[in-house]
């Protein structure tokens, strides 16, 4: 697997592992919808759990993965259990299982608390990922794949300093859009970019009304549409 | 939301696809689009992580293929993503995207979720 121009190994096996999933068997689909992902999927996926696992701007890989089991926790339901700051659990858990609750004063008041905004941006950059591969297997009534092990390595530190404040509640690169959301910290930005292209649309693709893969574009956007609308995101 | 029903109705026009928008809030209406139904079943199963989650997806597959369930599976997953994105930075909705959509958010009523100013 490539991953920022070189080999790496996660020790996962998202192809090769036989899911054990209660109700799927009735259907008899497990075998074939296994075998319609795309291989841009899988090659996401992995990168996902790959750059999850090693060091990001300002966390470390074991840090990213306790971020990474702690919103598995919130999702779930269960109590948090990880040895992160507490501003760290608590906005992991709130980003997890309660995004819509978010607000202004609520960042505010983590910055206050010692998770500074590059921080607080790369947590959700983790949260969002994983939420996103999580689900993505979950729709299918497939198995969660297990977190990774850590990889070693210190934090890059590299924090865009051309990022600034602007209507969003962090700064960012070029003024407040979507696409930039998480540009203090690029390498999240990026990631986060990877991802969307397989899982919807690239960036570019989402300019052509007319684009049709498994889905046709109102297909895909009506899917669009009701996730943001269950998930109360305004925007 | 906004920005996401604001394309389906454009892609609808576009594609000369028919489409009630009043599914997008109320998914007991049917949407117009094929696989409609199924796929509005499919997000709102998945998102409650329902038990019934699998017959929701085999509903989809019979109905669009494996193609169709996976893409829609990945575009579920995304924007479980961007929305956890854009409610953590209050990405706002730009003035003109609001003007363009006035009458969409009035009908749908989603002025109630705007909170990037709080």
């Amino acid at each position: 697997m490539t991953t920022l121009g070189r080999r790496v190994s996660t020790g996962s096996s998202w192809c090769a592992r036989v899911p054990e999933v209660i109700g799927v068997k009735d259907f008899g689909m497990m075998d074939s919808i296994k075998t319609s992902i795309r291989s841009d999927l899988i090659e996401s996926f992995e990168r996902t759990w790959a750059t999850l696992a090693g060091p990001g701007a300002v966390w470390t890989g074991a840090e990213r993965l306790k971020i990474a089991a702690e919103t598995r926790r919130a999702r779930d339901g269960l109590p948090p259990e990880s040895a992160l700051p507490d501003g760290a659990i608590e906005a992991t858990r709130l980003l997890a299982a309660d995004p819509a609750a978010a607000r202004r004063s609520w960042v505010e008041n983590l910055a206050a608390g010692g998770l500074d905004l590059p921080r607080y941006v790369e947590l959700l950059g983790v949260v969002g990922r994983l939420v996103a591969v999580d689900t993505f297997y979950e729709a299918l009534g497939l198995p969660l794949e297990p977190l990774p092990g850590p990889r070693p390595g210190v934090p890059t530190g590299e924090i865009a300093d051309d990022a600034r404040p602007g209507r969003g509640w962090v700064p960012m690169i070029g003024g407040t859009s979507i696409n930039q959301a998480l540009s203090l910290v690029p390498s999240e930005n990026e990631e986060l970019e990877r991802l969307h292209g397989p899982m919807y649309l690239t960036f570019e693709q989402m300019s052509d009304l007319t684009f049709t893969r498994g889905l046709t574009r109102p297909q895909m956007e009506l899917v669009a549409a009701r996730t943001s609308a269950v998930n109360e995101c305004f925007y | 939301m906004l920005a996401h029903t604001g394309m389906l109705s454009s892609s609808s026009e576009k594609t000369n696809t028919p489409v009630d928008l009043a599914a997008v809030t109320d998914p007991s209406i049917d949407p117009l689009i094929p696989g409609g139904t199924e796929l509005l079943r499919l997000v709102d199963e998945a998102l409650a992580r329902s038990a019934d989650i699998s017959r929701a997806a085999e509903a989809v597959r019979t109905e669009l293929g494996p193609a169709g369930l996976i893409d829609a599976a990945g575009v579920i997953g995304n924007y479980q993503m961007m929305n956890r994105v854009a409610d953590g930075t209050g990405i706002p909705v730009g003035k003109g995207s609001r003007l363009r959509n006035a009458e969409l958010i009035n009908r749908l009523g989603l002025d109630r979720l705007d909170h990037t100013d709080g």
